[in-house]
């Protein structure tokens, strides 16, 4: 039976083979039938977090934006720039998805930060700052 | 008594003097008078010393009793000055013991009327307090009430006017702020 791998030599690994740009979806189903096949399936959210904090170090940021709708590529870009502007890296791959309940701004989800500019986390603040206990 | 009548007429009409002109026969005078005599020395030497006994002891008696009697006024006035004393001594008594109570009771009332007051005054307090506190609580409640009130119509209001075109400026707002 095979050494069982840690997850951080996973990340490693697969963020290495997606940084070579060649051959992503071979190591993705390379890392899929891994976990299948060592009934490791419950570690795929931890493994794709720490994916994408080895390709943060390897300057790919996989930057998640949540707003109310779909923004303009115009928008995108611009939280692009942001994105490297704060973490210093080199490609960022933007994820864009809608929720209506955001109400109004955007959400950042980085590798290890959260920008939360949401009109539904201000009113949650207004809620929690200005109530008397 | 005969012996003498007799004896006496024989003597009146033998002598006929002047005790016979004036009716007095000086034999039973005579006999008489020995009669007295032996009465007053009889008397003399029995009834007299018991009768004067009997009066001197009579008389101390009397005496005695009275001296009993004055001495048993000077003791009812000694006891009736001793009453007096002790009447006037327990009136005093009496008095100051009226008097205490009196100072007591006022001062039990007086410590009563403190201690209802400052009860009162208490209940008073810790009522002003509690309704403080209830107020206070209240104007929290209200306040937060007022701030969900206005975050639930800020959602709404939000939810419906906040088109795609001001959320755009709203992001770049938002960007421009956090760079």
């Amino acid at each position: 039976m095979a050494k069982k791998l840690s997850r951080r030599i996973l990340a490693k690994y697969v963020a290495d083979q997606l940084v070579k740009k060649d051959g992503h979806a071979l190591v993705l189903q390379q890392l899929a039938a891994y976990l299948i096949e060592n009934k490791r399936t419950d570690e795929a959210l931890l493994i794709v977090r720490d994916i994408e904090h080895e390709l943060m170090n390897r300057g790919v940021v996989i930057a998640r934006i949540t707003s109310s709708h779909s923004l303009s590529d115009e928008l995108q870009k611009s939280i692009a720039d942001f994105t490297k502007k704060q973490t210093g890296a080199k490609t960022v791959v933007t994820e864009l998805g809608v929720d209506k309940s955001v109400l109004g701004g955007f959400r950042l989800d980085l590798p290890g930060k959260q920008i939360d500019r949401t009109i539904a986390n201000q009113l949650m603040t207004l809620r929690t700052k200005f109530k008397k206990v | 008594m005969d012996f003498l009548r007799y004896f006496a007429a024989e003597t009146t009409s033998a002598e006929g003097d002047i005790f016979s002109a004036l009716g007095i026969d000086w034999r039973l005078l005579i006999l008489q008078i020995i009669a007295f005599i032996i009465l007053v020395v009889l008397l003399g030497k029995f009834v007299y010393p018991w009768l004067m006994k009997s009066v001197d002891d009579r008389q101390a008696k009397i005496e005695e009793a009275s001296k009993a009697a004055e001495a048993a006024k000077e003791a009812a006035e000694k006891n009736q000055v001793e009453v007096e004393k002790l009447l006037s001594r327990a009136r005093k008594e009496a008095a100051e013991i009226v008097n205490t109570a009196k100072t007591e009771s006022s001062e039990m009332l007086s410590t009563s009327e403190k201690k209802a007051k400052d009860t009162a005054e208490q209940i008073i307090t810790n009522a002003h307090s509690q309704i403080e506190k209830d107020v206070e609580h209240a104007r929290k409640q209200l306040h937060n009430d007022t701030i969900e009130l206005i975050a639930l119509a800020t959602e709404k209001v939000v939810a419906k006017t906040h088109d795609n075109k001001a959320d755009n400026k709203l992001i770049t707002a938002a960007l421009k702020e956090v760079q």
